[in-house]
């Protein structure tokens, strides 16, 4: 669950570690042979490549982890994006979720595409799976648009915007409607090398923000799955994720405030005991600041350093080990819930059991072959980021763009994220 | 009758439960019993709101509102926020104070305080004092959909009171120190949603912890129980926590609180390099527990391990009766909101 809280536009590239060896896709697609001695990161595709006529795309097992992202980058998104669509964006809750690249879609046909979304609704209605609080009587409007200027590389696909809006059988002219489900899918930052290698009528919209009623939600995404032939997939945030979220919203103190930074826990007791730990700004950025002072780091993107997942835990564990010296109560007895800051907010969901579903190494997806073709990046994280984490992030690897206005104090935070596909062999 | 006292009444019956009306108005000798009786079979707020307008003399009626509404929330004291208070310095008569008196002065002084001021005072059965003050100021009449619940216990110098605005604070305390014989009123750093609770736990209302050179019976209720055959590993270490646990929280029933604040403002600790340890500034950060039972928590952190010790910190909630606490690294000197704390600390037995 994600708040946009409007606030800096940061964009963080994920930018792959081990800047000498370098994370270019082999120009030649054939197998790449994996080697399991050292950190590395590369890419392999089976045999069978675009070049086969059944357009069997090939299948890449990916376990992503990423162990460094670059620091976050400043835009000042007022400029770009219009108001009522920041509106729209920010101040809301949204519920995650990955899609695969979409088949035909075009951003010439959303006319067509919310008349198509809406008789979907009106006929599973009909058949009696939704019933929406509002009443039997209201029926829906839906409506797509763009919201232009949240892309920020070239090969990003525009945001496109759902809303629907609930039709109420006396409805009143005069009173603005709210819409009762919205929902957006946006691409930002995305790797161009892989934006590069879809095929031809595929369009890469990764991330899907969904805020409203579950059956609507599950409503459109049977629709986009139908028409598009793709993939929705639950983008759980897991432990890891808040704290880099923790760490990177920090870094980006210097240039926005944060305004404070609260984390907290839930300790399992009977009954539950929740911790609530808010840390003053400008010491939350000090400390931060030391830790990555700390010598035996390489350096230099052209933005500044990468962040790594060192740094991350070192700073969520100082602040524990402050927080035990008074106490002694060591917060690691309970999963971090929530992270928030005048930047954004995100919350760990209470689906654990989604995420440990998915095994690593299993290959049932649910995906349709024709779309299995996910870029593989490998990595093998150094130190303590081993298959724990594994479990811990599931397989989910991420953009995270940070997008703020300046004259709000307001963030958009958008995650971006990737999962793996599946493995013919 | 006026439209605005007709408005008042009209809000004043919607806020209170239809139960509570129609017994109180049914104890209500005012009524003749025909008129009782009528009302009876009146089952929607609106209609009783319009029988009794056609009955009754509007200040009768609303007395008896303004009476049953202190009624409601005395029996359901858990709505909104609590605050205690502290009277200190008494007098050398406070002892003396009588209900009474306490009553005609508290009012009177309110009175002369406040121009528009309405106040009504009743004691409960477990000998509360519970006051209901209706604002008003020099220009407007008072305001009986926000008053301020004061309860207090007299002969003690515990005050709870509830939905009070700063400005209407120091009226407050100047009439209630007058009236009650102290110089001064102050904030005891505790509040919470029950007023049971936070009442409990100031007047240590509930079972205590005694300091005993011989524990240990606790540990062998338990071991009765279960199969002699089995032995535990971890037996002797469990029995210490749990010993650990009632000693700072007690065996027995705690009062429900819901939360504690600290604001720590001590040297950052958390480092074993770097130039975070030598800063002299203290890092702030604000540490909120909340839960269903705070206390409760706390022991079942305790006794299964989740805190290695007790500390100060913690204990000292049920000890002084406080929930609200800022620490400081200063070794010396102290004003009554801090307690300070240069290291944590192991409790030994004589605290």
């Amino acid at each position: 669950m994600f708040k946009f809280v409007s606030g800096f536009y940061c964009s963080i590239v994920n930018m792959e570690r081990g800047h000498s060896s370098g994370v270019k896709t082999p120009p030649t697609r054939g197998v790449v042979q994996k080697s399991k001695n050292k950190t590395y990161q590369q890419s392999y595709r089976s045999c069978l490549r675009a070049s086969s006529r059944f357009a069997l795309t090939p299948a890449l097992t990916a376990r992503r982890l990423n162990t460094s992202r670059r620091a976050p980058r400043l835009h000042n998104i007022t400029e770009k994006v219009r108001p009522e669509h920041l509106d729209i964006l920010m101040k809301t809750e949204w519920k995650l979720a990955y899609v695969t690249p979409l088949y035909q879609f075009r951003h010439t046909q959303l006319q067509s595409y919310s008349r198509q979304l809406s008789e979907f609704i009106a006929a599973e209605k009909q058949q009696g799976l939704a019933v929406e609080v509002e009443g039997l009587q209201s029926s829906f409007r839906v409506s797509f648009s763009v919201v232009p200027g949240m892309t920020e590389a070239d090969d990003d696909a525009e945001t496109v915007l759902i809303q629907i809006h609930s039709k109420p059988m006396f409805a009143r002219q005069d009173k603005p409607q709210k819409p009762v489900w919205s929902g957006w899918l946006t691409c930002i930052n995305g790797n161009p090398d892989y934006l590069q290698s879809l095929p031809q009528d595929f369009i890469c919209l990764p991330l899907f923000g969904s805020s409203g009623s579950e059956v609507l939600t599950r409503l459109v995404q049977s629709w986009f799955q139908q028409t598009f032939d793709c993939c929705f997939g639950c983008l759980e945030i897991s432990e890891t994720c808040l704290h880099w979220l923790a760490a990177l919203w920090t870094n980006c103190h210097s240039e926005s405030s944060i305004q404070r930074l609260k984390l907290i826990w839930t300790i399992p007791v009977k009954p539950v005991l929740q911790v609530t730990y808010t840390v003053n700004p400008q010491d939350a950025w000090d400390l931060w600041s030391d830790i990555r002072k700390e010598p035996g780091e390489e350096n230099e993107g052209e933005d500044g350093r990468s962040v790594d997942i060192e740094e991350v835990t070192r700073f969520i564990q100082g602040l524990k080990n402050h927080f035990y010296k008074h106490f002694k109560l060591d917060l690691s007895a309970g999963p971090l819930q929530q992270v928030s800051t005048a930047l954004g907010s995100a919350k760990y969901s209470d689906l654990q059991q989604q995420i440990y579903d998915h095994h690593p190494h299993t290959t049932d997806r649910g995906c349709p072959p024709q779309n299995a073709h996910l870029e593989n990046k490998d990595f093998k994280p150094t130190g303590n980021a081993t298959f724990q984490q594994h479990l811990n992030t599931g397989n989910l690897e991420f953009f995270i763009c940070i997008i703020t206005t300046h004259e709000h104090i307001n963030t958009i935070f958008t995650y971006y994220g990737w999962t793996n596909g599946y493995n013919l062999n | 009758m006026g439209d605005a006292t007709k408005r008042l009444l009209q809000r004043l019956i919607r806020r209170t439960r239809i139960q509570m009306l129609k017994t109180t108005l049914e104890k209500w000798d005012r009524l003749t019993l025909a008129q009782r009786q009528s009302m009876v079979f009146i089952q929607s707020k609106s209609a009783i709101t319009e029988k009794l307008l056609s009955i009754c003399e509007v200040l009768m009626l609303l007395v008896l509102l303004w009476f049953h509404c202190l009624l409601d929330v005395m029996d359901n004291p858990n709505q909104g926020m609590w605050y205690a208070f502290r009277l200190m310095d008494p007098e050398d008569d406070a002892h003396s104070v009588e209900l009474m008196q306490f009553k005609e002065q508290f009012k009177s002084l309110l009175h002369e305080l406040v121009r528009h001021v309405s106040v009504k005072i009743k004691k409960h059965a477990d000998e509360a004092i519970w006051i209901r003050i209706a604002w008003g100021d020099g220009f407007s009449q008072p305001n009986h959909l926000k008053p301020t619940y004061v309860v207090h216990y007299l002969q003690t110098p515990f005050v709870f009171v509830t939905s009070i605005t700063s400005k209407q604070k120091p009226l407050l305390s100047q009439a209630l120190t007058v009236s009650t014989r102290h110089q001064d009123l102050k904030n005891a750093n505790l509040s919470g949603r029950k007023l049971t609770a936070i009442r409990d736990l100031l007047m240590q209302q509930y079972p205590q912890v005694f300091p005993t050179n011989f524990p240990g019976h606790t540990a062998e209720n338990n071991q009765m129980e279960s199969n002699p055959r089995r032995v535990k590993e971890q037996a002797g270490l469990e029995a210490d926590r749990l010993r650990m646990a009632h000693k700072a929280f007690g065996d027995g029933m705690l009062p429900e609180l819901e939360s504690a604040v600290y604001e720590l403002e001590t040297k950052f600790n958390g480092h074993a390099n770097g130039t975070m340890t030598d800063r002299e500034q203290p890092f702030r950060c604000v540490v909120k527990f909340t839960s269903t039972n705070l206390l409760e928590s706390l022991r079942q952190c305790a006794s299964s391990g989740i805190v290695s010790t007790v500390t100060p910190l913690f204990s000292s909630i049920p000890r002084s009766g406080k929930n609200y606490f800022v620490i400081t690294n200063k070794s010396h000197g102290s004003s009554s909101k801090t307690s300070n704390i240069t290291e944590p600390q192991i409790l030994d037995s004589k605290d």
